[in-house]
């Protein structure tokens, strides 16, 4: 745990830094400075999990629980912009600890895109969900997390700062031409849903979330697993 | 089924040992690199527009288009949106062709709605072609080689996938019984059964994991680095193709650095002929963006001769 506190405050001290820099020195470079800050935040947990030893059954298990999140989308697909995935995510760090939402999250993005089909987006998809569960494992023992309304705001906030930086893609190339109203015309036609992914991410935690955790929490425990 | 299967696989191989798909994996993901960030970069609309039409060569030359033809509402979608919104929202510019309503619709702005419209339709339409060229099991294989705890979990989620799609169809057959149901009924129910089935999925699953994990430590996992499934080798043609790739994509970044590739649009608009050392530029950047259809082409050619020969 110790460590892991070490490297995200390196990270936090180097992304204040960075963020500090473009605002003083580059101010034009947006598209670099975006691409810089999304490795940065997400490389030192990519290879810190890297290098981790890890047991057979806990990479099973974080395996069939990506799978499980990019699968569940499948009984939904008759309802257009529902999808449990994201809660699924968010239960997993919850569970399980930051690292092991993070490590599914980014899977669930990349395995359902290699079904799917890859495209520019596939690197945003994994840096959302991936970050979505951290957060989600980061927090999950304040007070906050522990409080069920808090729990609801959550999944309401990842569902639209997922919907965010989904847009961001389009933008990549053309970052420097792009004013205000390009992002909001772009947030506006994506809005509804943003909104239905966040309301529905919601309803799965009130309704399903509880049941959730303790079926994750139960299963870690029987086989002792993921124990730090 | 039997046969059929056999000939699909047969196609596959043959599909990809030939061609552009032929090359080392890490040869052609470097191309799409390099593609992709000239696509972004070269904010031109000639070279844009050249560029779309090469893209969507090559993606015939692959597959005859077929994955063009899946996605093309996306790609219109998209393309068609930013095409229009640009010039309704942006006024920035000199030259202004009209007025709409209270807004003059500048003529800067028309030409920047073109350049972000093609860059987006070609960054788009050069994934299509990347997902034809580098294959799930391509993409694995370069994943391995720097991260292979990553690689080997994707290859485990991978596996998982069709099963616990399996998996979900009898889930959801012996739930229609109990009259659970993803397809009627109020949205609320619907959403609640849908859960409800993954939910059985994931009690189901956790338990098999363990089994498999088990196996897989009783085959022997951790104990010895981890061979390949299918060892690619660079041949004397990848390294070609690479120096090829480098040296154009270098010289290419050099012309977006030289400001070659880039149609200056405030404060002054520039022509949008080429001048000079543009088409020098122009020409790198064709020959690198068409590099997959010079191979693609070469091959066809040779059996053609050889047809001829005959």
């Amino acid at each position: 745990m110790a460590r892991h506190q070490v490297i995200l405050m390196s990270s936090a001290i180097i992304l204040t830094v960075m963020l500090i820099l473009i605002t003083l020195f580059i101010q034009h470079h947006y598209m670099l400075a975006s691409v810089l800050f999304v490795i940065l935040t997400f490389l030192p947990f990519v290879i810190r999990f890297e290098r981790r030893k890890i047991s057979g059954r806990e990479l099973v298990l974080l395996a069939v629980l990506s799978a499980i999140a990019a699968v569940s989308r499948v009984p939904f697909a008759s309802i257009p912009s529902v999808q449990p995935t994201t809660f699924v995510i968010i239960i997993t760090g919850l569970a399980l600890g930051a690292e092991s939402g993070f490590v599914v999250g980014a899977l669930a993005a990349l395995v359902s895109n290699l079904f799917l089909g890859q495209g520019p987006w596939t690197p945003w998809q994994m840096y959302s969900w991936g970050m979505i569960g951290l957060a989600a494992g980061l927090l999950r023992h304040t007070k906050f997390m522990k409080w069920s309304i808090g729990r609801y705001i959550f999944g309401f906030i990842s569902g639209i700062l997922f919907g965010w930086v989904m847009n961001i893609w389009i933008f990549m190339g053309n970052i420097e031409q792009i004013t205000i109203s390009h992002i909001l015309a772009s947030f506006g036609t994506s809005f509804y849903f943003d909104l239905a992914h966040a309301v529905s991410n919601v309803f799965f935690l009130a309704v399903f979330g509880k049941a959730w955790i303790k079926i994750l929490l139960r299963f870690k425990k029987k086989y002792g697993l993921l124990d730090h | 089924m039997v046969i059929e299967l056999s000939g699909y696989i047969r196609q596959t191989i043959v599909k990809n040992n030939r061609g552009f798909r032929s090359f080392h994996p890490f040869v052609c993901f470097l191309y799409y690199i390099g593609a992709a960030a000239l696509v972004m970069l070269s904010k031109h609309p000639v070279f844009l527009f050249i560029g779309a039409i090469i893209l969507v060569g090559v993606n015939i030359s692959l597959d005859k288009g077929k994955a063009i033809r899946q996605w093309w509402r996306m790609l219109l979608f998209v393309s068609l949106f930013f095409l229009i919104i640009n010039p309704l929202i942006n006024h920035r510019g000199t030259h202004i062709l009209f007025y709409l309503g209270q807004n003059p619709i500048m003529l800067e702005a028309i030409i920047q709605g073109v350049i972000f419209s093609l860059s987006l339709l070609c960054l788009m339409i050069l994934f299509a072609s990347y997902n034809l060229v580098i294959t799930a099991n391509k993409f694995l294989f370069l994943f391995s080689k720097w991260l292979p705890q990553w690689a080997l979990l994707a290859m485990l989620a991978m596996r998982f996938v069709p099963l616990l799609n399996r998996r979900l169809k009898e889930i959801q057959q012996v739930q229609k019984g109990k009259g659970l149901s993803v397809t009627e009924g109020p949205l609320k129910l619907r959403a609640k059964s849908g859960i409800q089935l993954v939910q059985i999925l994931l009690t189901w699953s956790l338990e098999e994991a363990i089994q498999t994990a088990d196996s897989m430590t009783a085959r022997g996992y951790g104990i010895k680095k981890r061979s390949r499934y299918t060892p690619y080798q660079m041949r004397q043609k990848d390294w070609l193709a690479l120096g090829y790739i480098t040296l154009l994509g270098s010289v290419s970044i050099y012309g977006w650095y030289l400001g070659d590739n880039v149609l200056a649009i405030n404060p002054i608009l520039e022509t949008i002929g080429l001048i000079g050392r543009e088409w020098f530029f122009l020409l790198i950047f064709v020959i690198y963006i068409g590099f997959p259809l010079i191979i693609e082409g070469r091959e066809a050619f040779i059996w053609h001769y050889w047809n001829r020969k005959m």
